[in-house]
């Protein structure tokens, strides 16, 4: 155990091995959660915000989430879950507290489909579709469609129960399928009655 | 009629599946089972090259060292204003500039003519190292706090380091209600952070200077411990301490 003692006016040396947990050289507790996790929840923030500065932003908050609850989020069963988890809502949150940009993003998709033969990206329409949901079907979206769950995971991951969850999925299908009829005519979604 | 998909988990696919394997959160034959699955799949070898250019965009947009500095900012924050404990204060306050550039400045230049001492009882400067004071405001201008002084209720402090040829360091403040973090990030001679203010009792200011980036929350789990833990820089690490201590009503 390398051990840090704190000595007045001293210099001191950190005695014992100099790898962490993982083995990398000299691994502190925020650098290995940068290289374990850094990468993903940066990708969420950017994915939900799209603008780049303030997914920066909303990713040390993150993990700053992370360091005030380190031993609810290193009990996890998967860390990597808790975190896109926390990334998730807090993005949402921040796009619920912003101006609404979907209808925007929806006339582009459309336009670029219209003018251009560009299909949507289903990732970029499900983003645009998110705010069309209540906010409670926004997160559950989120984790099927993108993060690719189940529904059965889904439900052990937000302790809901299996048809909450679906119920969350139907609210968002029937939010996009409105949303979608008026931007994007001559597209339909999937019966989610039929989704795994 | 087209109808769209809009994505979703495939029969063995998923892309939070390939985060966990990448995290080293699988193990065993759940391990075994999707690294054989993603040999043959073409739909998660595709969502893998996504999360590869995540770990470009990463490495590009937000290094480890300006990563680092981000959450310490935002972590001293938040610790800086707990709700429901305004008793014991950080405050960032607005001090002239003067304090800085007319006060700060000398001082440092006084320190560097007369070299560095021993640590001394005050423990505020290392032999052939690093050295750290704290300044009080003082009507327009500023004085050092000397050892063993009182802090005057309501002053505003502020800590100038003098880091020699350290690079990195971390502020971090243990009074009654235990650790905050006040300061991660490069180290440059001068100010440190911003001026606060201090309402407890008795406590101190731990100045760590190393030459990586100082884990501010390692730091503030070792104080919490009172010193142990694993986790933390493997290089050698200087460490400073000003004992601060409320004067009688």
């Amino acid at each position: 155990m390398a051990r840090l003692e704190v000595i007045r006016g001293g210099r001191i040396e950190l005695a014992g091995p100099s790898t962490g947990p993982s083995g990398a050289p000299g691994t502190g507790l925020l650098e290995e959660l940068y290289r374990r996790h850094a990468a993903m929840v940066l990708g969420r923030c950017r994915y939900l915000l799209g603008d780049r500065d303030a997914a920066q932003d909303a990713a040390q908050e993150v993990f700053v989430s992370a360091l005030r609850a380190l031993q609810e989020f290193q009990g996890a069963s998967s860390p990597t879950a808790w975190l896109l988890r926390v990334a998730t809502n807090h993005c949402l949150n921040v796009r619920r507290a912003g101006r609404a940009a979907w209808p925007a993003e929806l006339a582009t998709l459309s336009r670029d489909r219209r003018e251009r033969g560009i299909e949507p990206d289903t990732r970029e329409l499900v983003r645009a579709l998110l705010s069309a949901a209540p906010a409670e079907a926004q997160e559950i979206a989120v984790l099927y469609f993108v993060d690719e769950l189940t529904q059965v995971e889904i439900a052990e991951t937000t302790g809901r129960s299996l048809p909450t969850i679906r119920k969350r999925l139907r609210e968002f299908l029937g939010a996009a399928r409105a949303a979608l009829a008026e931007a994007i005519p001559g597209l339909a979604l999937p019966d989610p009655e039929v989704l795994p | 009629m087209t109808t769209l998909s809009l994505g979703g988990p495939g029969v063995a696919c998923s892309v939070t599946r390939l985060r966990r394997l990448a995290a080293g959160e699988l193990s065993g034959d759940e391990r075994s089972r999707l690294e054989a699955h993603l040999d043959g799949c073409a739909r998660c070898q595709q969502a893998a090259a996504g999360l590869e250019a995540e770990r470009r965009t990463l490495a590009a947009d937000l290094p480890f060292e300006a990563f680092a500095a981000g959450v310490a900012e935002q972590l001293a924050r938040a610790q800086a204003r707990p709700p429901g404990r305004a008793w014991r204060r950080v405050v960032p306050l607005a001090l002239a500039a003067g304090l800085v550039a007319a006060v700060a400045a000398p001082l440092l230049s006084t320190l560097h003519r007369e070299g560095p001492r021993v640590g001394g009882d005050d423990g505020t400067r290392i032999k052939g190292g690093a050295a750290v004071q704290l300044l009080v405001r003082e009507g327009s201008g500023a004085r050092v706090l000397l050892p063993g002084e009182p802090v005057p209720a309501g002053a505003a402090l502020r800590l100038t380091l003098s880091p020699a040829r350290r690079t990195w360091v971390a502020v971090a403040l243990v009074d009654e209600d235990g650790p905050a973090l006040l300061h991660a990030g490069p180290a440059s001679p001068g100010p440190l952070a911003e001026p606060f203010e201090w309402t407890g009792r008795r406590g101190r200011l731990v100045v760590v200077l190393g030459d990586r980036p100082i884990d501010g929350a390692s730091l503030l789990g070792r104080l919490v411990a009172g010193d142990p833990d694993p986790a933390g820089p493997a290089a050698s690490l200087d460490v400073l301490v000003l004992p601060l201590l409320r004067g009688a009503p």
